[in-house]
């Protein structure tokens, strides 16, 4: 293994970073596994998007690559078809294309063929010359797990690690199906690439309104003083999605939710809401301390796990007036299937800010609808001057809560009490918003987008790093033991409900509720 | 929804206006029970204008432009016809985005005020600038910033550059002497000025820009040792003295200017010359450009001629200092005078 240092690149005095997007060297872009699906939907539509608005360098190539014969002409045919198709909130235009066409190249090859290595390296030799891409290229793997470990090693067999340019590998999620398999992968990988040419991507971490967590935390001085154990008494995360497998029942059915989102996504969102204040914002020091918060999860010992994590899977219902198969029925999934296709968690952070605050992390699939946010419920005042009372009886206070919206509806807002108008002391909760759309009205710009960018650009800031996919390997991992030992009485909740009463009981037994997001 | 006149137009009534607006919209929300209204605001916005729609289209503007730049807008139209000498009348912009339940809002204030009684105004937007935030001035009236002005005009022009942060103008169909002339009496005492002539230049500038960032290009900017700028008008305009100005104030090279019809007006080409090599950007349609190198790289940007809107969307994303175009005017002066 050897540290690359990367040449410190040239002053351009033309560049006008007031007005001008962000710098991008040119580069060479490999996809293995340029006929999938992800190429189709989210690659190739970003990639043509960034060529659109000028944020790529126009010297730069992209060569994709998979088992299905093709020519140049015929990968750029059945590109142009997805583009079009799957571009988001964009035009497509006849004209752009044609040039960024020029820039698509085509080599049909097998992972494990040896051969297909080195014709992609001769591709690459061509393209340097006629697109002037300098010698830097992104590889991207968008191709079964299971193939990571040995393109990589293929990659460095082949020379195609090392060259005149920079040379950086995307890999998709899951990294890994266990912490042993995750570290397993990690080794093999570090064998051929030094840990800052992988960029191991999480789309959640490139979604705008996951980075405004970051800009609302540190870019602010009245939040983080709150931000801590003292005035925070509990945090909720959710992750739900109305849909179910939707075609991937074969793949589903051996992830399930826990490993699907909890362990990759929901815990770097976890991360990024709880973590210390980076000393400089860049990417060594923000992910230094997203590691440093998730090795501070208390790993549940194996008789903890049944208390604080609950399993679910959907079963049939009739939704909207319309029949919703149970998990099990879908297709391609066994009919005594196992898999949590709902996870529910309570973490808790072993630091001096966290200690004793629960986190409950909670995601599902047929859940009423779409939405992820993150709640943050504060304390409710010493003394309950405006308690209210309920139906039942009791009198509760309403604290105040901060809820940041990841999706659909992006934004922050703070629920506060507030006298309602007229006579006698009656209060209410009120909502303070802040809507993303409405005060940057502009188009966002897609996770894949800023995530290519940023690979482009060499900033892994928004990518993880190995001690922090391990870190959240190991906190899931005593749960995934402990589940793959558990006969689950599933279906326990029906599809289009907020999950199974388990999960409530979870909630309950800390003296807190679910909220309805 | 908006309210009736209200004169005299005193900053007091005006907010009180203001206040009963956003009451009223609170009922709606009232009776659905539901956050219905979301009230939003990043700047002061104030539009002055002597054009006869009586401030119509620029009111317009500034509901289209709250999209993107949620503001207290402020027209301020001068106009013989007013009925009072100095009126007013407030409104609530309001837009439900695409698929949402809430509606946003923004706030607009319409001031008419007879030529005389402009030089009066300025303690009126004083008390109705929105607290602690930006004061962009876009001024539209043509008349005011000419240099046959009347007093009444400047006195009433000064009222507004006194509390502005940031003043906008457009030089575009100005004899280039005189725009810049006029860029340089508006940035006398450290006044932030955007010219949309240095903005529409934003479209060349970056593609070319984009082209030396390439460290494998051996032939540097600082080889181009003649610039070439090609106009549509008879006499170079400010946006190609601009053009001029931002190149050879960064690599000193010799500047020529030609005249070349093509497509629509302003800049058709830009030919930069080294020993070694040409590189041309071109305007082929209404909606391309075309990057030509003679080492052989071409390629085909998207390029349509910058709407007002989208000139101004990028005005106000720059609220601070622009040292580029501090660069590119102050060589583009010298040009001018050689």
């Amino acid at each position: 293994m050897s540290v690359v240092v990367q040449p410190v690149p040239e002053i351009n005095l033309l560049q006008d970073p007031l007005r001008f997007d962000r710098r991008v060297p040119p580069c060479a872009v490999v996809i293995f596994g340029a006929s999938g699906d992800l190429s189709k939907r989210k690659l190739l539509p970003s990639l043509y998007r960034l060529f659109y608005e000028r944020r790529i360098s126009p010297s730069f190539a992209v060569i994709g690559s998979s088992r299905t014969p093709m020519s140049d002409d015929q990968f750029r045919d059945r590109m142009k078809e997805s583009v079009s198709k799957f571009l988001e909130d964009a035009p497509f235009d006849e004209d752009i294309w044609g040039s960024f066409a020029q820039c698509l190249f085509y080599v049909p090859g097998d992972l494990g063929n040896p051969e297909s290595y080195d014709h992609i390296r001769n591709k690459l030799d061509e393209v340097e010359e006629s697109h002037q891409t300098a010698g830097n290229v992104l590889f991207y793997l968008s191709t079964q797990p299971s193939y990571y470990a040995e393109a990589v090693k293929a990659l460095g067999a082949h020379g195609l690690t090392k060259g005149r340019g920079w040379r950086r590998v995307i890999i998709e999620k899951p990294f890994g199906h266990d912490l042993q398999s995750a570290r397993k992968l990690n080794e093999e990988i570090h064998t051929v690439l030094d840990e800052s040419n992988i960029y191991r991507i999480d789309h959640y971490l490139g979604k705008e309104t996951v980075q405004n967590i970051l800009a609302f935390r540190f870019g602010n001085g009245i939040f983080e003083p709150l931000w801590n154990r003292r005035y925070v008494d509990h945090v909720q995360i959710t992750a739900a999605e109305s849909i179910g497998v939707e075609g991937r029942g074969g793949y589903y059915q051996e992830a399930g939710a826990l490993r699907d989102m909890i362990q990759n996504h929901l815990s770097q969102v976890m991360a990024t809401v709880t973590m210390e204040p980076p000393t400089l914002f860049d990417a060594n020091n923000v992910r230094d301390e997203r590691a440093k918060l998730l090795r501070a999860v208390r790993i549940m010992k194996p008789e903890d796990v049944p208390k604080y994590a609950v399993a679910g899977q959907y079963g049939p219902a009739k939704v909207g007036g319309q029949d919703m198969p149970g998990f099990r029925q879908e297709p391609s999934v066994d009919p005594n299937a196992q898999t949590d296709t709902y996870a529910a968690v309570t973490f808790f952070i072993d630091n001096w800010r966290w200690a004793g605050v629960p986190f409950y992390i909670r995601t599902g699939k047929r859940m009423p609808k779409r939405v992820t946010d993150i709640a943050i419920q504060f304390k409710a005042p010493p003394l309950g001057l405006f308690q209210q009372e309920t139906k039942s009886g009791l009198r509760e206070v309403r604290p105040n809560l901060l809820v940041l919206r990841i999706q659909p509806e992006e934004g922050i807002s703070l629920r506060f009490l507030s006298k309602s108008p007229g006579g006698g002391m009656r209060v209410r909760p009120v909502s303070m918003d802040f809507n993303y759309g409405s005060s940057f009205g502009e188009r966002s710009p897609t996770a894949y987008e800023t995530l290519l960018l940023d690979a482009m650009a060499g900033d892994p800031t928004l990518y993880t790093r190995q001690d922090m996919v391990d870190a959240s390997w190991q906190i899931v991992q005593p749960i995934l033991d402990a589940w793959a030992q558990t006969k689950f009485d599933f279906p326990n909740y029906p599809a289009g409900s907020w999950g199974p009463k388990a999960s409530d009981d979870m909630l309950a037994r800390q003296g807190h509720v679910w909220r309805i997001p | 929804m908006s309210s009736s006149v209200i004169f005299p137009a005193q900053p007091e009534q005006i907010l009180k206006g203001l206040g009963k607006l956003w009451t009223s919209l609170g009922q709606e929300e009232k009776q659905q029970g539901k956050p219905t209204v979301l009230r939003a605001c990043a700047m002061t916005l104030i539009v002055a204008t002597d054009e006869e729609d009586n401030g119509y289209a620029a009111s317009q503007f500034i509901s289209e432009l709250m999209r993107e730049h949620p503001s207290r807008g402020i027209v301020l139209a001068v106009s013989d016809k007013a009925e009072h000498g100095l009126e007013a009348r407030v409104l609530a912009q309001c837009w439900k985005p695409f698929g949402k339940a809430q509606q946003i809002c923004c706030e607009q204030i319409e001031i008419t005020a007879k030529p005389d009684s402009w030089p009066n105004v300025g303690p009126t937007l004083i008390g109705l600038t929105a607290a602690d935030l930006p004061v962009i001035f876009w001024c539209r009236h043509r008349a005011a910033l000419s240099p046959n002005a009347t007093e009444e005009q400047k006195t009433g022009l000064q009222a507004v550059l006194d509390i502005s942060t940031k003043v906008i103008i457009d030089t575009n169909s100005h004899d280039a002497a005189a725009a810049l002339e006029l860029v340089s009496w508006l940035r006398k005492n450290d006044r932030i000025v955007a010219d949309l002539e240095w903005t529409r230049l934003t479209a060349w500038r970056q593609p070319i820009a984009q082209i030396f960032d390439n460290p494998a290009r051996s032939n540097k900017f600082a080889n181009f040792r003649i610039i070439e700028i090609h106009h549509a008008e008879d006499k170079p305009s400010p946006l190609a003295l601009y053009a001029a100005g931002w190149l050879s104030s960064i690599s000193g090279a010799r500047v020529a200017f030609r005249q070349e019809k093509g497509f629509g007006s302003g800049l058709q080409r830009i030919r930069l010359l080294s020993e070694e090599e040409t590189i041309e950007f071109e305007r082929t349609g209404p909606e391309c450009m075309h990057l030509f190198s003679t080492n052989g790289r071409e390629r085909t940007y998207n390029y349509s001629e910058p709407s007002l809107y989208s000139l101004l969307h990028e005005e106000l994303s720059v609220i601070g200092n622009d040292p580029a175009f501090d660069r590119a005017f102050a060589r583009a002066q010298e040009l001018l005078h050689a």
